[in-house]
């Protein structure tokens, strides 16, 4: 009879011992990054909220991951889309999340958030009181307070509707605000900063994916040129060349049906373009001809995000393996030479130079 | 130490088996098996399984009474189900031999399916699924209705009220005469099914005057937009001419309205957002079944049609209408024929034939935007593909312990044909003294891309190739008994099987996600049963179900490039152990049920890190259930109380998902006697 209790009895408290999982959730740590540093803002994959952040010394090659979680003790949230540094803090956008964070670049501590976003892609400060943030699915840019982490406007973007909204990347010459309409649309706004009013716009190819705005005044937008089937247009992409004054477009170059360019970016002195094709690609500013040779040849790599060391003039690359493990970032200097390689969070995709 | 507790659980099952005795109620011990499965590895549950916890839905059901992974993305939210290492695409699912997995994306979701409309249920692991269908390179779930009822006028009525204001009633009638059979079931599930959980991903902040933040904290909130109301009909009808013949009439509506959980890692007001899916499904199926005694045929016919409507909108100003950010619309129209035909010329020979034809129509509308000219654009695709699958089996019994089965399996989507599928099977008995029976079986299958791998817009590559499988498992199984004192039979399979071209959806650089061959895949391991059934003493019964698999799942490929870490590990979301025990008490009218269910860790990324959303820990589940019943002269009553999660763990099945701790439901089942 013992042994028949036994079998009752055993099951249940066995569950009972074995019922607690194990979380990971640590203290938070203290970090101190002293100097020009560069933060790789991994977005992670979609809805599963594992973006993150990782910081890096180029100065003694040293990397820390998952700096966010690890300063703060909780996730970062899910597509971290970009981050910007201003005055003295990191804002990191993290699209899925409808958050924005403000850290501290020395400690990778929060100092405050930005909430109440429909879909946040980019932030562009125009002062310390207030910033610019595009979205996707929405046809405002809202107006942020930085300094008191307020929503305190929106500039309505006319003929787009919410389900085709999208604002994506933005550049500043003088008062003017240049933003890129991406996805389904074809267009560039202006934006006047004194009054939060578009006051201009101009039509670009198929889904203006990526803006630079030169030291010569000139704006370089790069059209991904959609997809077949895409309502709004299929076609090759396009480097477009335009006057941040006139808004004429002064040179296009037109890639192949099949490429993907994206990625544009600008090395320190804003005289040369770089962007990503398979490859990465360099261009001069001056320059009438498109490059024919690639910079860096990719290597079975998935390169998924550039930027150039404003200071250094190093360009970093972002592999993005199989977009469900750690991402690798290459190092090479402007003469294509490489110099180091790491690994970061998963889908490394933008940079953020302190 | 958690492997170590894993295996006393197992012993725990070995051990029950040297105290035993039993009412043996459903578990037949004998030593003929029956041809048409020859070498087959099935998981069958029983009515009582299907039954006792009739507010779950297929997914519970098959995550504590079998060790296949059920992945669920939270509380009456998507439920899949994989096998032996491989993705919920490569499980294949039949309904009344109508197979319902969707087209656009080959997989089903089993929280949508309730248990209560389920009669009969089983699982045919790997190759045994090449016997139903093909593409099954994990298995195939079989669900169906069952004509046996009782003679006469029947009725039931289940009223079920749990946490969370959580509302559950079922309904079901019945009339039976000789000829005729007649079921009518109905459920109506509804919950705001907000449940608090601490939120470990977020902290909210304390600030000071000056918005410094002086505090931080973990908040306890609630589970955010995750309200459902679910109806479902069933209606069944068949006839039987006594002679044979059976002619059956199976109808399913399904009218499903659930909002779509928000992400523990979301900042965003529930109320600004609506994100919802409305789904509505017609499922009718009519069949003839005629049987003589050395042949049967089946002729069945069914159509399919699906309407899901995914909204995703915010308020934009306060009372401001929601304005639409996503609206996709999806419509699936299914023409469904199958014929078989059974052939048993003498004891030993056992020939089988089917042909079954699914057509799909289906017109997916992602939104609405200006075209190139500014007139309304719409992104999306509109196909058809009809979808062929033919089969002949032969199966021979040379000798009585011994069964030879060769099945031949050939499919055709759209205009592409399939290599020939090929699955051999072989059994024997060892041993008459326990019922000893040994089992292997080979295929080489292949899977069609899906619907949406080929044309979802944007994305979907049409240039994929087809995936294919090969796999191959051997086991021993055993029965014994004693009449009216005990049973205890018990399994265990070792199984391996190679997928290559494993289809994957990978971001672009373009924003949007995009199918591509990458993998291959090399799956193995082992599944072991076992089931007990005594009864100690009059009037007492004891029923111990356990299941376990060892289901190592690697990425076998070759490296992408030099920094690919993935080569050697473990798939993302899968388990390499899966444990399930299910123990039932009863004693005269009461009846106590204890459910324990593992996984242990699960990585999220393809390299296998540890990092802190680079994998799940692993967790145990617990539910208990006690059940009384009473009769009254003119009605049975039925009292049960059911907890779950009974040790309030906090777990999670997906990253960022939340799942809810404790909770209870508690039901009365009225059946009138007519």
């Amino acid at each position: 009879m013992k042994s028949r209790s036994a079998l009752f009895v055993i099951p249940v408290l066995l569950a009972a011992s074995a019922s607690c999982m194990k979380w990971d959730y640590g203290e938070p740590e203290d970090f101190t990054a002293h100097g020009e540093g560069l933060f790789i803002v991994c977005e992670g994959n979609f809805q599963y909220g594992n973006s993150s952040l990782s910081y890096y010394d180029p100065q003694t090659r040293t990397v820390i991951n998952d700096a966010f979680y690890r300063a703060n003790g909780y996730k970062l949230g899910d597509v971290a889309q970009s981050m910007t540094c201003y005055d003295g803090r990191g804002w990191i956008v993290v699209n899925n999340s409808h958050v924005i964070f403000a850290i501290d670049p020395v400690t990778f501590r929060e100092t405050g958030r930005i909430t109440g976003f429909t879909s946040p892609r980019y932030i562009h400060f125009i002062s310390p009181e207030k910033a610019y943030v595009t979205q996707l699915w929405d046809n405002r840019i809202f107006i942020v307070n930085p300094s008191t982490y307020q929503i305190t406007g929106y500039i309505t973007v006319p003929d787009m509707t919410m389900e085709q909204g999208s604002t994506e990347q933005m550049v500043q010459w003088g008062d003017y605000v240049y933003c890129c309409c991406w996805s389904y649309q074809k267009r560039i706004l202006r934006i006047d900063t004194r009054t939060d009013r578009i006051d201009a716009q101009f039509e670009t190819g198929v889904q203006p994916v990526s803006l630079s705005l030169d030291r010569f005044g000139k704006l370089w937008i790069l059209t991904d040129g959609g997809y077949d089937g895409n309502p709004a247009g299929y076609e090759s992409a396009s480097l477009y060349k335009v006057d941040a004054a006139t808004l004429e477009v002064e040179r296009q170059f037109q890639f192949r049906r099949s490429d993907t360019p994206s990625e544009l970016q600008l090395n320190g002195t804003r005289d040369t373009l770089y962007w990503l094709n398979n490859d990465v690609w360099r261009m001069d500013v001056r320059s009438t001809r498109p490059p024919v040779r690639p910079f860096l040849k990719e290597r079975d790599t998935r390169f998924y995000g550039l930027t150039v060391d404003p200071v250094r003039g190093d360009v970093y690359v972002a592999d993005a393996i199989d977009y469900q493990q750690q991402g690798m970032i290459y190092r090479f200097t402007s003469d294509a030479a490489p110099v180091d390689s790491f690994y970061v969070g998963v889908t490394p995709g933008a940079f953020c130079w302190n | 130490m958690k492997k170590t507790l894993f295996l006393i659980i197992l012993a725990f099952s070995l051990m029950t088996s040297a105290q035993k005795s039993r009412n043996l109620g459903n578990v037949t011990v004998t030593a003929s098996r029956p041809m048409k499965e020859i070498g087959v590895q099935k998981t069958s549950f029983d009515s009582t399984q299907l039954k006792e916890s009739i507010a779950q839905s297929m997914a519970d059901i098959l995550a504590f009474n079998s060790s296949v992974y059920v992945k669920s993305y939270g509380r009456a939210a998507l439920s899949t189900v994989a096998f032996r290492g491989t993705s919920p695409s490569h499980t294949q699912v039949t309904w009344n031999g109508m197979r319902i997995n969707n087209p656009m994306l080959g997989m089903t979701d089993f929280s949508t399916i309730p248990a209560f409309f389920v009669d009969r249920a089983s699982l045919l692991h790997g190759s045994s699924s090449v016997n139903e269908a093909g593409g099954g390179l994990g298995g195939l779930v079989r669900l169906g209705t069952a004509p046996d009822m009782p003679e006469g006028f029947g009725a039931q009525y289940v009223q079920g009220i749990g946490s969370f204001r959580t509302f559950d009633e079922f309904a079901r009638f019945t009339y039976c005469n000789d000829r005729w059979a007649s079921s009518t079931r109905v459920v109506y599930s509804s919950s705001p099914n907000d449940f608090k959980y601490v939120n470990h991903d977020k902290k909210l902040n304390i600030y000071d005057d000056e918005h410094n933040i002086i505090g931080q904290y973990f908040p306890t909130e609630r589970n955010r937009s995750g309200a459902y109301k679910d109806l479902h009909l069933l209606q069944e009808v068949y006839y039987n001419n006594q002679r044979g013949d059976r002619l059956g009439f199976n109808a399913w509506f399904i009218n499903s309205n659930r909002e779509l959980p928000m992400l523990t890692t979301d900042y965003a007001d529930d109320t600004d957002f609506d994100n919802r899916q409305h789904e509505r499904t017609f499922r009718g199926v009519v069949s003839w079944d005629h049987s003589r005694s050395s042949w049967k045929t089946a002729l069945r016919g069914g159509y399919v049609n699906t309407l899901v409507k995914y909204d995703y909108s915010r308020q934009v100003a306060p009372g401001a209408p929601m304005a639409a950010m996503t609206r996709s619309r999806s419509r699936i129209h299914t023409l469904y024929g199958q014929a078989e035909g059974e052939f048993t010329p003498s004891r030993k020979w056992y020939f089988t034939m089917g042909l079954a034809a699914h057509q799909h129509f289906v017109k997916s509308i992602d939104r609405k935007v200006a075209d190139a000219n500014g007139g309304d654009g719409l992104v999306g695709y509109d196909k058809a593909r009809i979808e062929l699958s033919g089969s002949a089996s032969v199966k021979w019994q040379p000798v009585e312990r011994m069964g030879l089965s060769l099945v031949l399996r050939q499919e055709m989507f759209g205009d592409k044909w399939s290599p020939l599928i090929p699955a051999f099977f072989i059994d024997g008995v060892i041993s008459r003294s326990g019922n000893i029976t040994a089992k292997a079986s080979v295929t080489k299958n292949h899977r069609f891309p899906t619907l949406n791998d080929l044309y979802f817009m944007p994305g979907g590559n049409p240039d994929l190739r087809d995936e294919d499988g090969f796999t191959y498992d051997a086991g021993l199984s055993f029965d014994v008994g004693k009449s009216d004192r005990f049973s205890l039979g018990g399994s265990v399979t070792w199984f391996d099987s190679r997928i290559d071209d494993w289809i994957i959806w990978l971001p672009t650089t373009k924003g949007f996600f995009s199918p591509r061959n990458v993998k291959r895949v090399h799956a193995y391991g082992i599944e072991t049963k076992l089931n007990l059934g005594v009864q100690p003493f009059k009037g007492w019964f004891l029923d111990i179900n356990g299941s376990y698999s060892w289901t190592p799942s690697v990425n076998d490929g070759d490296r992408i490039s030099a920094a690919d870490m993935s080569v050697g590990k473990q798939l993302p979301y899968v388990p390499r152990h899966s444990a399930a025990v299910t123990g039932r008490i009863g004693w005269k009218s009461w009846a106590f049920l204890y459910k324990w269910c593992f996984y242990s860790e699960r990585f999220t990324q393809s390299s296998n890190e540890n990092s802190i959303s680079g994998h799940l820990p692993a967790y145990f589940m617990n539910n208990v259930t006690l059940e009384k019943g009473l009769r009254f002269k003119p009605l049975d009553l039925s009292l049960k109380f059911a907890v779950n999660n009974l040790f309030n763990e906090q777990y999670l099945s997906v990253l960022s998902r939340p799942m809810p701790g404790i909770n209870f439901e508690f039901f009365i089942a009225v059946t009138p006697r007519f």
